[in-house]
């Protein structure tokens, strides 16, 4: 047991989530975003929860995204190598849509009045044209004159060679010193212009707006008695606050990455090392394999159509949910979403005008979900009546009832959603039998049995704290920091020297900002075979068994390897982590055998009345037997014919097949 | 079908192909594959019937039927694995090496095939990389494979494979890509029988039938809804690399209910040089100009392709006999057969797009070891919606570039300048796209090839849009022909200007 409460809070798009860990049980608060100054909601949440005697408070937030998404970042300017000046414009040459020739790409960070080029070239042996003083001059008064907030500078072969670019952010630094400076030897030393390229270009964009966002926030929480907090980034790791403001392209996926901490730990909690989660809720749904009780990361994605090359929690996002319409499409098929009915109006069954059948209907109609319950707060009212005439409109079209509709809406959502699962699975080369499915959001517990039969997986998690698993992972996320450094060159003996010279730079680098003396230091290297244009990312305490271990790597991942072929390094990581302490979560057994309600649900096979539990009258210990119903916090879980199982002692719902 | 399981099995079946090429991808060796996305990956049916495939570039679309057909006259047997690229037995050029699995169901029948294609960096031939600008028949492009058996009922058939090696400039790379494909139709079997042994899936062929023909009412339904009309269209292919003349290309294109026919009469015969086309080329493009006008949602398989005709003269620069050079007509001809036939239809409907820079801008550069080849993106047209991207890759093509870094790294080479030609994109109301500057210093004495166009004759402009820019090649800063073969010394600069995209409406 910790001596002092952990603190957690997210702030999603409608909700600011808190979490409080104290002696293994959770204290949880929800109260409205507030996005114009997303901190409000955050102090109104640690108000409403009474929150004292905090050791740590973790923060993830969505400023960084929505930023982003919105295009409102700092006013930016890009410097390249001269010749180079449109390599962010350029990327990679592929335009979006192959068919839909209107489709444009998205908006550009720097217009190109803002991108100014210097002379000079360095190559991979180094410099090839020194850099010209007189360029950097004349950029700098340019810079000036175009009164920009930020700057980025990518030249060619900085990742390698990085003067040039210590060079030029010295020189605008002094010349601009209220001028946000982001370097890509500094951001990204990695190899690839294009993607280090728009990575740093994101840096300077959000750094500004992020870096205020964070000070306010680091104030009001210091005023209100809290511990400076500390921000969730992209990797699942946390960071100190003024890490985070200056490396703000690292906390674009904040948000997600909290989601999938909190449900490796909640597995763990329960004895699943190995998962998949699954988090479906009204128009998107975030599905992430966890792995030996830690969340893979991958090497970066595309967020708002900006490459973003940091390590990234491996979460993969379907805009399917509970809100997604169902309807015939014309050549006779019925399809479920991408169009969804959102919040406003909301699925036929809310009332308040949506006369199309959604996902959600289909639940109420089928009476996994309860007729006349109320949803949030209390404003809206499910009305199986409004489902029932949707279903009935859309079935007339499909020549179906509407209790064949119903379930044909249920099936084909599952299919959608299994084809996600297997996206994280099967396609990274992991046995979805080998896993536990994770089932949280509004609506995951709902679909999780049919889809664990369709995956062939055997057990079923359903987190207590399935509602507010984001804060739950920043309340006990590790503190966390990736480095990484370029070394491209042959794997042979010969570079051994090389490699545990660039690790012991990497390790002091760590050191200096993370201390401690659980600190945890993993090296990587990224390996490909020569001519191969990907990499991969394998461990590299030993750096004798490197080769080894990228071949069995890619034996893993693609199913072969060739261990005749030469293998070439490309760069070098370290991650370094810094465990803080897992509280043990803890579940009273149920004080009162509360008798369950009961309802008619259709199964799938047929109409039964099925008991209905309410998770708040159930604790350790407590069996459920499928076909029933548990009404849980902000969610409902069905347990399908075949499945059963209990509430264990750290308060999930772990169900198992029956037939398994 | 019940609606359903008609939806379920449609997303099922693409699901199949897309993670098929999702392996392929991610398991192949050659940046032409991973990085450029050069490949395709489909699964058919026992009679040859494309029901899924997921396309990367378009110049695949619709392309593989003819190579399934040629298997399926072997007589495959369940376990064997096709290798092919003869571009007059199913193939389209050389360098696009195509695998077919027979897959086998649960009594040992063959009930579908798994076919991936990619495109490899070398085949063999005169010239590295197997692209030559100067070849005047089929034996000068590469190694020539016709179907013939690499895996047999499971058993590699190592005698071909060492065949195919002996004849190609990097072997070592040329296995491991096939080593991919392989794991990719692999993929195909395992997922279909996957498939079809659960509980709620109707026999494969019940499937298949349904699937297609779920897309094929799409397709007609879209087609439906369109003006009937005849239209006819213009334009050329400046020359074939052995003359500079420009070539003619006709088109006739005719709207009625739900049916689209396309007509080439009138256009040129087959030509001496390497812009002829095969018969599958010539569909692809048409494919892609239908796929263009019904919009997106349509599952591609052979039901979306079933309402057109296309009519070819033959022999004809669009349906080459044997063995006419035909490198470049996947390449090149392919973009300008597009842009015609859209030409033509845009006089019927209102809703496409000025034309964009109409060329791959395809650049290959060899020395003694090693073979580079790019495609270099352009100006795309602009449309009524807004302006067109620049420095994109249009038409027929959509691959990645190669990284400036990446690419010094690997080769005895320099880019010098690699930035948008502002002003190349044709004013109007919208903009078309900026076209490409990019320069590259041979560092060590090289050969070269560039197979372009859009040299002289522009993309054209819509709705009173103006032309975009036409594009330039340049040696040491001297003009050369768009198509061209080139012997480099160490320090000479090749730079090549693509077109700009036609603007939409009066400025």
């Amino acid at each position: 047991m910790t001596a002092g409460a952990r603190l957690g809070v997210d702030v999603g798009g409608t909700f600011t989530d808190l979490v409080l860990l104290r002696d293994g049980q959770l204290v949880t608060a929800k109260v409205p975003s507030t996005p114009a100054d997303q901190s409000e909601g955050v102090l109104s949440a640690v108000q409403v929860a009474g929150v004292s005697d905090v050791v740590a408070f973790a923060h993830g937030m969505t400023v960084a995204t929505n930023a982003l998404l919105e295009r409102r970042g700092a006013r930016t300017a890009l410097v390249t190598t001269e010749g180079f000046r449109d390599l962010l414009e350029i990327g990679r040459q592929n335009r979006p849509s192959l068919y839909d020739l209107s489709m444009g790409r998205p908006r550009q960070l720097v217009p190109r009045e803002l991108r100014f080029c210097v002379r000079e070239r360095m190559g991979p042996g180094g410099v090839i044209e020194p850099l010209d003083e007189q360029s950097l001059h004349e950029v700098v008064a340019a810079l000036r004159s175009a009164g920009v907030e930020a700057v980025a500078v990518c030249l060619l072969f900085g990742f390698l060679h990085p003067a040039h670019e210590r060079r030029v952010g010295e020189a605008i630094r002094a010349a601009l010193p209220s001028v946000h400076v982001s370097l890509s030897s500094a951001v990204l030393p990695e190899v690839r212009e294009y993607e280090r390229c728009s990575t740093v270009t994101a840096d300077a964009y959000l750094g500004p707006k992020l870096g205020a966002y964070l000070a306010n926030l680091g104030d009001r929480a210091v005023a209100a008695g809290l511990p400076e907090p500390l921000i969730m980034q992209s990797s699942g790791g946390v960071t100190e606050l003024r890490r985070a403001a200056n490396l703000a392209s690292a906390c674009v996926l904040s948000g997600p990455a909290g989601g999938v901490v909190g449900a490796a730990y909640a597995g763990r909690e329960s004895g699943y090392a190995d998962l998949l989660s699954f988090d479906m809720g009204g128009t998107s749904t975030d599905v992430a394999p966890i792995v030996g009780g830690v969340c893979p990361v991958t090497t970066g994605a595309e967020v708002a159509g900006v490459p973003i090359r940091h390590p990234m929690v491996d979460v993969h996002t379907v805009s399917a949910g509970g809100g997604s319409i169902a309807a015939r499409d014309a050549g006779g098929a019925l399809r479920v979403g991408p169009e969804s009915a959102g919040a406003v109006p909301g699925p036929a069954a809310y009332g308040r005008g949506g006369d199309r059948a959604t996902v959600t209907d289909a639940n109420l109609y089928l009476g996994r979900l309860e007729d006349g319950a109320r949803l949030g707060s209390g404003e809206v009212q499910l009305s199986r009546a409004y489902a029932e005439r949707a279903l009935e409109q859309l079935g007339d079209e499909l020549h179906l009832t509407a209790q064949e509709t119903a379930l044909g809406v249920i099936r084909v959502a599952n299919a959608e959603m299994a084809r996600a699962l297997r996206v994280v699975s099967v396609e990274r080369g992991l046995d979805p039998r080998r896993f536990a499915l994770a089932a949280f959001g509004g609506a995951g517990a709902m679909h999780a049995c049919a889809l664990a039969e369709e995956l062939g997986i055997a057990t079923i998690l359903v987190p207590e704290a399935g509602g507010v698993l984001s804060a739950l992972g920043l309340a006990i996320s590790d503190l966390r920091q990736d480095l990484v450094q370029a070394l491209p060159a042959p794997l042979t003996d010969a570079i051994s020297e090389r490699v545990e010279e660039g690790f012991g730079e990497l390790e002091a680098r760590a050191r200096a900002s993370l201390e401690g003396p659980a600190l945890r230091l993993e090296r990587q290297a990224d390996l490909r075979y020569r001519h191969q244009a990907f990499e991969l990312t394998v461990a590299a305490d030993d750096v004798s068994a490197l080769a080894s271990n990228f071949h069995a790597a890619h034996q893993q991942r693609y199913g072969y390897a060739t261990p005749e072929q030469p293998v070439e390094l490309v760069s070098l990581r370290m991650v370094a982590t810094l465990p803080v302490d897992k509280p043990v979560l803890d579940t009273p057994p149920a004080d009162s055998h509360a008798p369950a309600k009961s309802r008619r649900v259709h199964t799938g096979a047929a109409w039964e009345t099925v008991p209905v539990h309410v998770r708040a009258n159930m604790g350790a210990g407590s069996r459920v037997t499928g076909p029933s119903v548990i009404e849980l916090a902000g969610a409902t879980a069905w347990v399908a014919p075949g499945w059963s199982g209990e509430i264990d002692s750290a308060g999930a719902l772990v169900l198992t097949c029956r037939e398994s | 079908m019940d609606p359903v399981t008609l939806s379920v099995m449609a997303g099922a079946l693409a699901g199949i192909a897309e993670e098929m090429g999702v392996v392929l991808v991610r398991s192949s060796y050659s940046s032409n594959i991973k990085e450029r996305r050069d490949c395709s990956t489909a699964l058919f049916d026992a009679r040859g019937r494309m029901v899924a495939q997921a396309e990367h570039i378009p110049v695949h679309l619709g392309a593989m039927p003819e190579a399934v057909a040629a298997v399926i006259d072997r007589n495959p047997e369940p376990g064997d694995v096709f290798i092919v690229n003869d571009p007059f037995t199913g193939g389209t050029h050389l360098p696009d090496i195509t695998l077919v699995s027979a897959i086998a169901g649960s009594d040992e029948e063959v009930i579908a095939y798994g076919v991936t294609r990619a495109h490899h960096s070398d085949i063999g031939g005169k010239s590295s990389g197997s692209m030559p600008a100067d070849s005047r028949s089929i034996f000068e492009e590469g190694l020539i494979i016709p179907p013939v058996r690499l895996v047999c009922r499971g058993e590699p058939v190592a005698d071909v494979l060492e065949l195919v090696l002996a004849n190609v400039r990097t072997p070592a790379v040329r296995r491991g890509d096939l080593k991919a494909q392989l794991a990719a139709n692999r993929v195909a079997e395992i997922r279909l029988n996957e498939l079809l042994d659960r509980p709620d899936a109707p026999p494969a062929p019940i499937i298949f039938d349904e699937v297609i023909s779920y897309a094929e009412r799409l397709t007609r339904g879209l087609l439906g809804e369109l003006p009937d009309g005849v239209a006819e269209a213009a334009s050329e292919l400046e020359g074939d690399g052995v003359t500079d003349a420009d070539i003619p290309i006709r088109v006739r294109v005719e709207i009625s209910a739900d049916q689209l026919r396309v007509d080439f009469a009138g256009t040129s015969g087959p030509v001496a040089g390497n812009v002829n086309c095969p018969v599958p080329v010539t569909r692809s493009a048409c494919f892609f100009a239908l796929r263009v006008l019904a919009g997106a949602g349509i599952p591609a398989n052979a039901g979306a392709y079933a309402p057109l005709d296309v009519l070819i003269p033959e022999p004809s620069l669009l349906a080459a006999p044997r063995p006419s050079a035909v490198v470049a007509g996947n390449v090149e001809t392919s973009q300008r057969i597009a842009d015609t036939v859209l030409a033509a239809l845009a006089q019927l409907v209102d809703f496409l797009p000025a034309q964009g820079q109409g060329t791959m801008n395809n650049v290959i550069i060899g020395g003694e070891d090693w073979t580079y080849y790019e495609t270099i993106g352009g100006g795309q047209g602009a449309t009524g919606a807004g302006p067109g991207p620049s420095g994109v890759h249009v038409g027929m093509t959509n691959t990645l570039n190669t990284p400036i870094e990446a690419f010094e790294l690997e080769y005895p080479m320099r880019v010098e300048r690699y930035e948008l030609r502002y002003g190349s994109g044709g004013d109007g109301r919208h903009e078309g796209g900026d076209g490409i500057e990019r320069s590259i210093r041979v560092l060590a004495p090289a050969s070269a090839s560039l197979l372009t166009d859009r040299r002289r004759h522009a993309p054209a402009g819509m709705a009173g849009g103006l032309p975009g820019g036409v594009g330039q090649n340049l040696l040491n800063g001297e003009p050369v022909p768009p198509k061209a073969a080139l012997s480099l010394a160490a320090g000479d600069v090749l730079t090549v200007r693509t077109p700009g995209g036609g603007g939409w409406g009066q400025a």
